[in-house]
């Protein structure tokens, strides 16, 4: 019996790394109303690694609204959302349900309402795939993680990134994931993730605020 | 120490004596099955965590009453990505959707198939069954193949005790609604009996 469900445990993994992606404080998107493709890709890259290593912390209320298109039914949940360079990230769901990611360094802690898991990244490859993603995401270097195919538009106020998966495991839940981006200050304004079935969830970024001092305590595990 | 050797035997024909073994058909009782049969779940998402051979798995859970009497079951977890999505039809026909290739085996898909078909009463919903009381309990029993599919009521036919899903000998699997019951339970709570899974949801309030 234990080996039939063996895959739970790449479920759990498979997670973790969709939640690095979502909440990556960096952005990416393309055809979109009002946005024009940036045309210098490599120079943009450039540009934001730089811009977004000026952030040393987030601090940021979310709203979550998941629409399953076929069955007209939508869920919407809220939370809040910290980063400190370097390494610290910590996601808290607070309604409709209680769910709370830690990621600090190579420990992770998960937290559900029924259960509090402690894990070590190093202790498994597809882990550590997650905490290279997430730092990615974090330091602005995502634009060059070779999980994605990036595509950068932009308006007067924001770039949006528009990120394609190259890998097999990724595409499979993700068509692909739209990011809008604050050009004042390179954080992500909304998050879109679009899923092959046609479903998709958008994050929406509230009440940010870059730099300010964030406690070590926040990250606790 | 002489006793060990009996102890054991005893022990062993116990374990293998059925656990439905008391049951006696007894005459229907149209009236207890009309005012207490778990046929349906009405449309609700649950906050779902699953418990497997010491793994751990959260998500949310959606039961969605469709318009031609269908019901489907989605589960994503928290971040809103969809893991598998099933249909279970008004005849008993059941359709994937959708599953990750993670939890795309056929075990895995046949548990959990069987799982929310407990769950959502499916059995019970052609209305034929037989009835045995023991004890406290009265059993109403739908057989599907080698299995059967019971709801256990208290002898009074005021409350409904459990649901289960059991071979001739033994007990596989067991749903509990603590607090309100069906159609809308608060809380449900499946476990298998012969491995170690289990599935709590709680209904979520939604604003």
């Amino acid at each position: 019996m234990y080996d039939r469900f063996k895959p739970f445990r790449s479920v759990i993994v498979v997670f973790l790394l969709l939640a690095a992606l979502l909440f990556s404080g960096n952005p990416a998107s393309a055809q979109y109303p009002g946005y024009s493709a940036i045309p210098d890709l490599p120079s943009f890259k450039k540009k934001f690694t730089v811009e977004s290593a000026t952030v040393e912390s987030i601090s940021s209320g979310f709203t979550q609204e998941k629409i399953l298109s076929a069955l007209t039914e939508k869920i919407t949940s809220s939370g809040k959302f910290w980063f400190k360079r370097s390494n610290k990230v910590r996601i808290e769901y607070l309604k409709p349900f209680v769910y709370l990611m830690v990621m600090n360094g190579d420990k992770m802690l998960i937290r559900d309402e029924q259960k509090e898991s402690r894990i070590n990244v190093k202790s498994n490859r597809l882990f550590q795939q997650v905490n290279r993603i997430m730092i990615d995401c974090v330091q602005g270097t995502i634009l060059d993680s070779k999980d994605f195919s990036p595509k950068v538009f932009e308006d007067k106020n924001t770039y949006l990134l528009e990120m394609t998966p190259t890998s097999k495991t990724l595409r499979e839940f993700f068509q692909t994931i739209v990011l809008v981006v604050d050009k004042k200050d390179y954080s992500a304004i909304s998050i879109v993730m679009n899923e092959p079935g046609g479903d998709k969830t958008t994050i929406t970024f509230t009440d940010k605020k870059l730099n300010t001092q964030l406690s070590d305590a926040v990250f606790t595990l | 120490m002489r006793c060990l050797p009996c102890s054991l035997a005893l022990v062993m024909l116990m374990s293998c004596a059925s656990e439905y073994k008391h049951l006696q058909p007894v005459g229907p009782d149209p009236a207890c099955f009309n005012k207490i049969a778990p046929l349906h779940i009405t449309t609700s998402w649950y906050n779902a965590s699953v418990d497997v051979v010491g793994k751990h798995l959260s998500g949310l859970l959606l039961i969605k009453n469709m318009p031609d009497s269908s019901d489907r079951v989605v589960f994503t977890n928290e971040v809103g990505v969809t893991f598998f999505d099933f249909g279970f039809s008004r005849e008993g026909e059941f359709k994937v959707y959708s599953v990750v290739s993670q939890l795309n085996k056929k075990a895995v898909i046949e548990t959990l198939q069987k799982d929310f078909e407990l769950i959502l009463g499916l059995p019970f919903r052609k209305g034929l069954y037989y009835r045995s009381i023991v004890g406290d309990e009265i059993y109403f029993g739908v057989k599907q193949k080698s299995e059967t599919a019971y709801f256990i009521t208290s002898k009074d036919c005021a409350s409904l005790q459990r649901l289960e899903w059991g071979t001739a000998r033994k007990r596989i699997v067991s749903v509990t609604t603590p607090g309100s019951g069906y159609p809308s339970p608060e809380t449900v709570v499946l476990a298998h009996h012969n491995f170690n899974m289990q599935i709590k949801l709680t209904r979520i309030q939604r604003e």
